[in-house]
């Protein structure tokens, strides 16, 4: 240590141990604030990722979609591709019988199937006679049951023999070493829930009593009369609840031997056996009742090993997909005739209200055109607005009027603007409704303040050196602000511009106050078709009542943000393009 | 005061208010053509503030006014029938800090024969930035990488630059303000020597806060304080027979 000039007040002025817990405190300041930071971007990284794989997991579903590969009877100038798909479903389950029946087995096929084939014969492409290998597109219900949404079918394989005797239209199943033992405890598993729910109901009916006999001492005569009589009902009901509850204890806790009646309302229980399968419809712990839902090839008794009982746990009531469809599904998987191909049609076809055909076209395209109006408006006006109020404009009361004006638009409620683009673009000027113009222009206006603020700022950041080395070789005012200027504000226009166009791109609220949120099938064409965005498709989707839809919301998403990123990677391009070193 | 020189500027009561403070008060000052002139003065004695008056550059500070008549070759500079932006065309000027373009160097100094329109041709600019890259020294120095950023320079050859900048517009005046004060000895010589050279050919302006510099360049000196102009006369007068006691006590390094 050399001698300062002026030596401190005392020689250990800055070595005490004053002063050492001082520096220790000031350290451990700061070692808190890096910790809190630390911990801050950790919470934030962790959200994102949790996130992302959740749209990610989400969109794998959406990924792919299931076909059925059966034979079609096409006639060279067919015109009704659904009576197609009907007739070809019924000639390749000719077992298939009843109302109900056939029904559920339409319910397997897509009308998308039908489209399909309509387009294939519009490119001249579909092959047509008596029996065309063809792929029919699943129903939504299918599609979800293929991915197991309404659970898994447990397997049971059973060392036991099981023989079979034909019983009229039904079967007598006899299996040895009790194997539906497992069977009967989830059947009485059902029982108990639905005596559990009975009970419930019970108990209303006891609640109900309860209430109206408080309220019985304050009236008298003939509303007294019909008081008692509503009591007498609540009675008589909880009675018969109960009792119902009753027998069914009295089910479950009876032997394995008694055959317990299976119901729509348990898990469903099917038996593989000779080819075929078979649905229990009464069980006890070694034979069961059984009707054919696929027929089997021979009724032979078979041994253990060679037949499985196969459980689907949800009951038929509670599932959109039914124990028929079930058998068929798991018939054609077997015989490897469900083939799982990408899904490239969620992007060549636009919104339905059959999620399984439903695209993301439509409303991509709607927002490109929407972006697009957006952009070729708030871009030039917001940047031309900047450079005069930064380099031309006066400063004045009326200036700061408009810069107030301008910072609290940035804060108004998009839906705000919304209303006035439905107030003046829609009702005042007659611009379409719904359409990527009307969605543009209110678009346009909630973007412009952001834009305006942002390269107000760049433009100031931009070194007044630079300005005079201009003006000072005699450029005018406009040269010196369009060649030197700009082109050094423009990285800082471009990332508040494309902060601008992100928000326009993910908004809603404005766009329903438009007409955007219009259910649309067909692709815009230009700025004046109707049309919807994605951020309303995502919302209507995520609306909709068939669950299939959930899975395309989440794709949705996917794009939305995939789109964001490409815009985004774009302005990034031309703002390295734009950055020069000083 | 020899008169050997034409006057290119003949400036009468000059006035300049920022706001309400008066920063030049009321002074005359005839500038020579062909020679270098060399203002000097404490701090804020308003030398800048007359060189910013020579080519209006003040026009771009909202509260600053001038007064007074400035004639350049007998036109008042702050008549209406004048344009700022052609006089600066004429009247070019040179920074205290470099301040080249953000452009190639060849852009830097084709920008000003372009906007006013200098060369018909690519041929002609090129010979333009030649020639003014040549009469500011740099033209050895850079002439293999003209496509090179300006701002790629160092300090002294950015400095050059901006001269060569100035050049090619063809200007009558130079205009600089403390162009070394920003330089290390060695680009201060170089640059120095340009200006020396520069003076022969046009009427420079030099502002300096270095009293050997205005020695060593200028041929005449103007000494400013506080608003006033004190004294001004060729160089070697002022400074070996100063006449005002501001002037001896400042040329001696009594203050300032």
């Amino acid at each position: 240590m050399t001698e300062a000039a002026t030596p401190p007040p005392d020689a250990s002025f800055h070595s005490s141990e004053e002063a050492v817990a001082r520096l220790k405190k000031r350290r451990s300041a700061e070692t808190r604030l890096k910790l809190y930071g630390m911990i801050a971007i950790g919470l934030a990284a962790l959200a994102l990722v949790a996130l992302l794989w959740n749209i990610v997991a989400r969109t794998m579903n959406a990924a792919t979609e299931h076909y059925i590969a059966i034979e079609a009877q096409i006639e060279p100038d067919e015109d009704d591709f659904l009576k197609v798909v009907k007739k070809s479903a019924r000639a390749s389950f000719p077992y298939v019988s009843g109302r109900t029946g056939k029904r559920e087995l339409y319910g397997l096929f897509s009308d998308g199937a039908a489209d399909d084939m309509r387009r294939a014969q519009e490119a001249g492409t579909l092959e047509t006679g008596e029996a065309v290998p063809m792929r029919f597109l699943v129903s939504d219900t299918a599609d979800l049951y293929m991915r197991g949404e309404f659970g898994a079918l447990e397997s049971q394989e059973s060392a036991g023999g099981l023989t079979i005797t034909e019983d009229g239209k039904k079967f007598v199943l006899r299996a040895q070493d009790k194997a539906f033992i497992d069977a009967v405890g989830r059947a009485k598993a059902g029982l108990a829930r639905e005596a559990d729910s009975l009970r419930q109901q019970a108990a209303r009916q006891i609640a109900g009593i309860t209430v109206q006999q408080a309220r019985l001492d304050s009236v008298t005569g003939l509303e007294r009369e019909d008081m008692l009589a509503q009591i007498d009902g609540f009675r008589k009901t909880r009675d018969r609840l109960e009792g119902q509850a009753s027998a069914l204890d009295a089910l479950i806790t009876g032997s394995g031997d008694t055959r317990l009646e299976l119901t729509d309302r348990m898990a469903s229980f099917f038996v593989m056996v000779n080819g075929g399968i078979l649905k229990l419809t009464e069980v006890s712990a070694d034979t069961a009742l059984a009707v054919p839902l696929v027929p089997l090839d021979s009724a032979d008794p078979v041994a253990g090993g060679a037949w499985t009982l196969r459980i689907l746990d949800r009951p038929e009531v509670g599932r959109p997909v039914k124990d028929q469809q079930v058998a068929i599904l798991e018939t054609l998987q077997r015989e490897g005739r469900i083939e799982e191909v990408a899904n490239w049609k969620f992007f060549s076809l636009s919104d339905s209200t059959q999620p399984e055909i439903a695209g993301i076209k439509g409303a991509l395209i709607g927002s490109l055109w929407t972006m697009l109006v957006t952009f070729s408006l708030a871009f030039p006006i917001g940047v031309m607005a900047a450079i005069y109020l930064e380099e031309f404009a006066p400063k004045n009361r009326f200036t700061d009027f408009i810069e107030v004006n301008i910072n609290n638009l940035a804060a108004v409620p998009s839906i705000v603007f919304g209303l006035l683009g439905l107030a003046v673009f829609l009702n005042f000027f007659g611009v379409p409704r719904s359409s990527p113009l009307a969605g543009g222009l209110v678009l346009a206006l909630m973007t412009l303040p952001t834009v305006i603020i942002a390269a107000r700022a760049a433009i100031r950041a931009v070194p007044p050196s630079i300005r005079w080395a201009a003006m000072g070789i005699g450029a005018s005012k406009t040269q010196t602000v369009f060649h030197h200027v700009l082109p050094l504000a423009m990285p800082g226009i471009l990332t508040g511009t494309i902060i601008g166009m992100a928000q326009a791109l993910g908004e809603t609220a404005p766009l329903l106050m438009i007409g955007m949120v219009a259910f649309i099938t067909a692709v815009p064409e230009g700025i004046t078709d109707s049309a919807t965005v994605l951020p309303v498709q995502v919302f209507n989707w995520a609306n909709a009542s068939e669950r299939a839809f959930d899975m395309r919301t989440a794709a949705a998403i996917a794009v939305l943000l995939a789109f964001l990123v490409v815009m985004n990677a774009i302005a990034i391009i031309l703002r390295k393009r734009f950055e020069r070193r000083w | 005061m020899t008169e050997t020189d034409p006057i290119k500027f003949r400036c009468q009561g000059v006035n300049v208010w920022y706001g309400q403070t008066h920063a030049i008060k009321d002074n005359d000052i005839d500038i020579h053509d062909k020679a270098v002139t060399a203002f000097i003065g404490p701090s804020g004695c308003g030398k800048s503030t007359f060189l910013r008056c020579l080519n209006r550059m003040n026009d771009t500070i909202d509260i600053c006014r001038v007064s007074g008549s400035l004639l350049l070759d007998g036109e008042d500079i702050y008549s209406r029938e004048i344009d700022p932006v052609q006089l600066r065309a004429r009247v070019g000027m040179v920074f205290q800090k470099p301040n080249p373009f953000p452009k190639s160097i060849y852009d830097n100094v084709a920008y000003g024969p372009r906007i006013h329109g200098l060369a018909r041709n690519k041929a002609d600019l090129d010979v333009i930035v030649g020639e003014s890259l040549g009469a500011a020294g740099l033209w050895d120095e850079v002439k293999d990488r003209l496509a090179a950023p300006g701002t790629g320079l160092s300090g002294g050859q950015q400095q050059r630059l901006c001269i060569a900048r100035a050049i090619a517009t063809k200007p009558e005046v130079l205009l600089m303000d403390e162009p070394c004060s920003a330089l290390d000895p060695i680009a201060t010589e170089t640059v120095e020597e340009l200006i020396s050279g520069l003076g022969e050919r046009y009427c420079v302006v030099i502002v300096t806060h270095s009293m050997q510099q205005a020695n060593r360049i200028s041929r005449r000196t103007a000494f400013f304080h506080l608003g006033n102009l004190v004294e001004y006369d060729t160089t070697d007068a002022i400074f070996s027979t100063p006449q005002d006691e501001r002037t001896i006590g400042y040329v001696s390094g009594r203050f300032g």
